[in-house]
């Protein structure tokens, strides 16, 4: 067998739309599971005790059941009951909801780490319970799960190759499609796992410098 | 006029403050001595509303901090520093300064910024205004803590064993800062080990022994012979402290 990426040449654009949408869909997964994220991260760490079990209630679930099943009851069994989504709704929403029961844990961690005189402080000096949180407690959480977060990230867009089996053609859906139209799948995959390392890269790049930026007090030379 | 009354807390078996009262008027400078685990602490954060009393009742300005509703007027009239300074990590000097009084009192920016850099440079740190805590001395961490507290104007200052976490030199610049605030009328309750300084600047100092108030005299009188020391716990006390 040779290898020869030239085949591949005639199906570039093909692969790039595939690309494109893959970028698209896990953009839009990323705000909302990060969003999510934090909204049960605070839900979990909140002292009222219903708001408490449900968050958690969330998060045992989405974490427990595979996501291609999720993906499929979304999908294929929803429409049973009379609720039909399109396909690039569903990846999206589905993304969303998986990855933002992992980002809470990780958001969680970083509030329960909080150095609790931090915030009696801020209590003291009479900052209302939402300016608290929202100028104290959130930018030091992200202080230090912002690394843990973006572990989840990353698995949030390689988690997105299996859209493909909801007729979303991201990526992974075209790849497969060229695979089998040029017989050749060993190049194509090969792009394929070139394109993902490079995407994955770019976001663990986006995390380190978000991470540089929300610790520059201890990295910074003193004086 | 901030009133402690017949202030009782207990944490599950244990009494922590027994029938506590004490008066601090405007001006005034009252220390609290007393060995670890007294209550001084305990007394300082049931002033501030961080503890819950289990019977009596305090007044800062005559609100109450016990309700709900009294509790925020009542911590906008005091202020409190911390042994283990507690600033925001992620904020530089300057705004660790200005969230309160821009959030609370409603400041404008450039006001509250103002009234920073000069309190910061009345502690001699008018050049650390953009730095992170990480990125100073605990001594100014300390003096960044008590311009935090000051910025809220409060007429009463708590100061919960400042200097405990700091060593000699950086607690004489802190001490140094204090003493100035006590002769410009600053009104303060001190809860300290450093009992020379709070012999030098107090106009009163009391002594707590396991949640109870024992003395509580005029400075000049708690150190003599007849006054202060003559309660047995308080010359053991004082010998023990004077030693270490």
């Amino acid at each position: 067998m040779r290898f020869d990426l030239t085949v591949l040449v005639p199906h570039l654009g093909f692969l790039a739309e595939g690309a494109l949408l893959t970028a698209l869909v896990c953009g839009l997964a990323l705000v909302g599971g990060v969003i999510l994220g934090m909204v049960v991260a605070i839900a979990r760490t909140s002292s009222n005790r219903v708001v408490n079990r449900i968050a958690a209630a969330y998060v045992d679930l989405f974490r427990n059941i595979p996501f291609i099943v999720q993906l499929f009851f979304f999908y294929y069994g929803l429409p049973e009951i009379g609720i039909f989504i399109d396909a690039f709704t569903t990846g999206v929403v589905a993304l969303s909801i998986a990855g933002g029961a992992y980002a809470s844990d990780a958001i969680r961690a970083g509030i329960l780490a909080i150095d609790t005189g931090i915030l009696e402080a801020a209590e003291v000096s009479g900052l209302s319970r939402r300016t608290i949180f929202r100028r104290i407690v959130l930018p030091i959480a992200l202080r230090t799960s912002v690394r843990p977060l973006g572990s989840v990230l990353i698995n949030m867009i390689l988690t997105s190759s299996v859209l493909s089996t909801i007729t979303l053609n991201e990526l992974t859906g075209q790849a497969k499609i060229v695979a089998s139209d040029t017989f050749r799948p060993f190049e194509v995959y090969f792009v394929l796992l070139v394109v993902y390392a490079a995407l994955t890269y770019l976001v663990s790049l986006g995390i380190a410098l978000l991470h540089r930026r929300l610790n520059r007090d201890l990295s910074e030379p003193v004086g | 006029m901030l009133n402690v009354e017949q202030v009782r807390k207990t944490f599950g078996t244990v009494t922590v403050l027994d029938g506590v009262n004490l008066a601090v008027k405007p001006g005034e400078v009252v220390s609290i001595l007393g060995s670890s685990g007294s209550g001084k602490s305990t007394l300082i954060r049931c002033i501030n509303g961080l503890e819950r009393l289990d019977g009596g009742r305090i007044t800062v300005d005559d609100f109450d901090v016990s309700k709900p509703r009294e509790l925020a007027e009542a911590r906008k009239r005091s202020g409190t520093v911390f042994q283990l300074f507690n600033l925001y990590p992620h904020m530089t000097a300057l705004q660790n300064i200005t969230l309160a009084p821009i959030e609370v009192l409603k400041r404008s920016r450039a006001e509250a910024e103002d009234e920073g850099r000069a309190l910061l440079a009345s502690v001699g740190l008018g050049d650390r205004a953009e730095a992170y805590p990480a990125q100073l001395s605990g001594g100014q961490r300390q003096r960044v803590g008590i311009c935090r507290a000051l910025a809220m104007r409060p007429r009463y200052l708590l100061l919960d064993e400042v200097t405990s976490a700091l060593d000699p030199e950086m607690t004489s610049e802190v001490l140094d800062i204090l003493a100035k605030l006590a002769s410009g009328g600053t009104t303060m309750l001190f809860v300290t080990h450093e009992i020379e300084f709070a012999r030098q600047i107090s106009d009163r100092v009391v002594f707590l022994e396991k949640g109870v108030l024992l003395v509580d005299l005029p400075t000049r009188d708690f150190f003599a012979a007849g006054g202060g020391l003559a309660q047995p716990r308080v010359a053991q006390f004082l010998s023990k402290m004077r030693k270490d």
